[in-house]
C-alpha cells in the first residue's frame, strides 16, 4: 500500500480531475492518492468522481483556498 | 461558539451551493432583470462598452463604428459607468464572488504555474470576446437569455458549444497535460 501525492495547485478545471483519473488508474487497490488543489470547482468535481467510482474520499483543507482529496482505491 | 462549526455556515457559505440551487437562482434574477431593464441579462456586451470608453479616454472615437452606432448604444456611451446598468451588474457580479470567496475563507492569489497558461488564457480570452461580438453574445445573453426567450438561436449555440469544448477539452490534454 503507496501514498501518492499528486501537485494540482494553479490548474485549473477540468485538469486536476483528468491528471487525477489518469494517476488512480496507474495505482493498486489499496493504494491512497491525495490531490492537492486550489481550484474551488476542483473541490467539486474530483470528489464526485471519486464517489461515483466507488472510491473513499476525504477531503482536508489546508489553507484558506487550499484543499487535499484524499482517494483510497477500493477497486 | 467557533462560526466554523456552526450547520448553517457551513450549509449557506463554506460549502458549494447544489447546482440546482444556483440554476433556480439565476433563473429568478434573470427574471428580475429583464422586468426591471426591458433587456435580458447579458455580460460580454457590457466589455465592449468598457473597451469604447478605454479607446475614448486615449482619445479615439467609436462615433462611426457600425457597432455603435444605434442610438441607444451612444447613449449608453455618452451616460457613463453610473449610468449603465449592465455595468453596475458586471461589476456586482465581481464584488458578489469576492464577498462568497472571503466569507468561505476560500481567498487565495494563485501562482502561474506555466507560461502556457498564459498564453492559453490571453488566446481564449481573445477568441471568446471576438466570438461573443461578432455572434452578438455570450454564454449568457446568446445563450442563457437566448433559450429563456424562446429563441431557436440559444439551442443553436448549445449545440455548437458543445461541440467546441469537446474540441477544446482535445486540446486541453494534448497540451496541458
Amino acid at each position: 500500500m503507496k501514498e501518492v501525492e499528486l501537485d494540482c495547485n494553479g490548474e485549473a478545471c477540468p485538469i486536476p480531475l483528468v491528471k487525477a483519473e489518469n494517476k488512480l488508474k496507474e495505482m493498486e487497490i489499496g493504494d491512497v492518492l491525495i490531490v492537492q488543489i486550489d481550484h474551488s470547482c476542483a473541490m467539486k468535481n474530483v470528489p464526485e468522481w471519486a464517489r461515483k467510482e466507488g472510491h473513499n474520499v476525504e477531503i482536508e483543507e489546508i489553507d484558506d483556498g487550499e484543499w487535499e482529496i484524499i482517494i483510497e482505491k477500493v477497486k | 461558539m467557533d462560526i466554523k462549526k456552526n450547520k448553517y455556515y457551513k450549509l449557506w457559505l463554506k460549502d458549494a451551493w447544489p447546482y440546482i440551487t444556483g440554476a433556480v437562482l439565476l433563473s429568478l434574477f434573470q427574471i428580475v432583470t429583464l422586468a426591471t431593464t426591458g433587456n435580458p441579462w447579458g455580460v460580454s456586451g457590457v466589455l465592449a462598452t468598457w473597451g469604447a470608453w478605454m479607446y475614448e479616454a486615449v482619445g479615439g472615437s467609436v462615433d462611426k463604428w457600425y457597432y455603435f452606432a444605434s442610438e441607444g448604444a451612444q447613449k449608453s456611451l455618452e451616460g457613463g459607468l453610473i449610468n449603465h446598468g449592465g455595468s453596475i451588474r458586471n461589476i456586482g457580479i465581481i464584488i458578489g464572488a469576492l464577498i462568497a470567496t472571503l466569507l468561505s475563507s476560500g481567498f487565495k492569489i494563485k501562482k502561474l504555474k506555466s507560461w502556457k497558461q498564459v498564453v492559453a488564457a490571453v488566446l481564449g480570452g481573445l477568441l471568446m470576446g471576438y466570438g461573443a461580438r461578432i455572434g452578438f453574445g455570450c454564454n449568457i445573453g446568446a445563450l442563457f437569455s437566448g433559450i429563456a426567450s424562446l429563441s431557436l438561436s440559444g439551442w443553436v449555440y448549445a449545440v455548437f458549444l458543445f461541440l467546441g469544448a469537446i474540441f477544446g477539452s482535445k486540446l486541453l490534454v494534448k497540451y496541458f497535460m
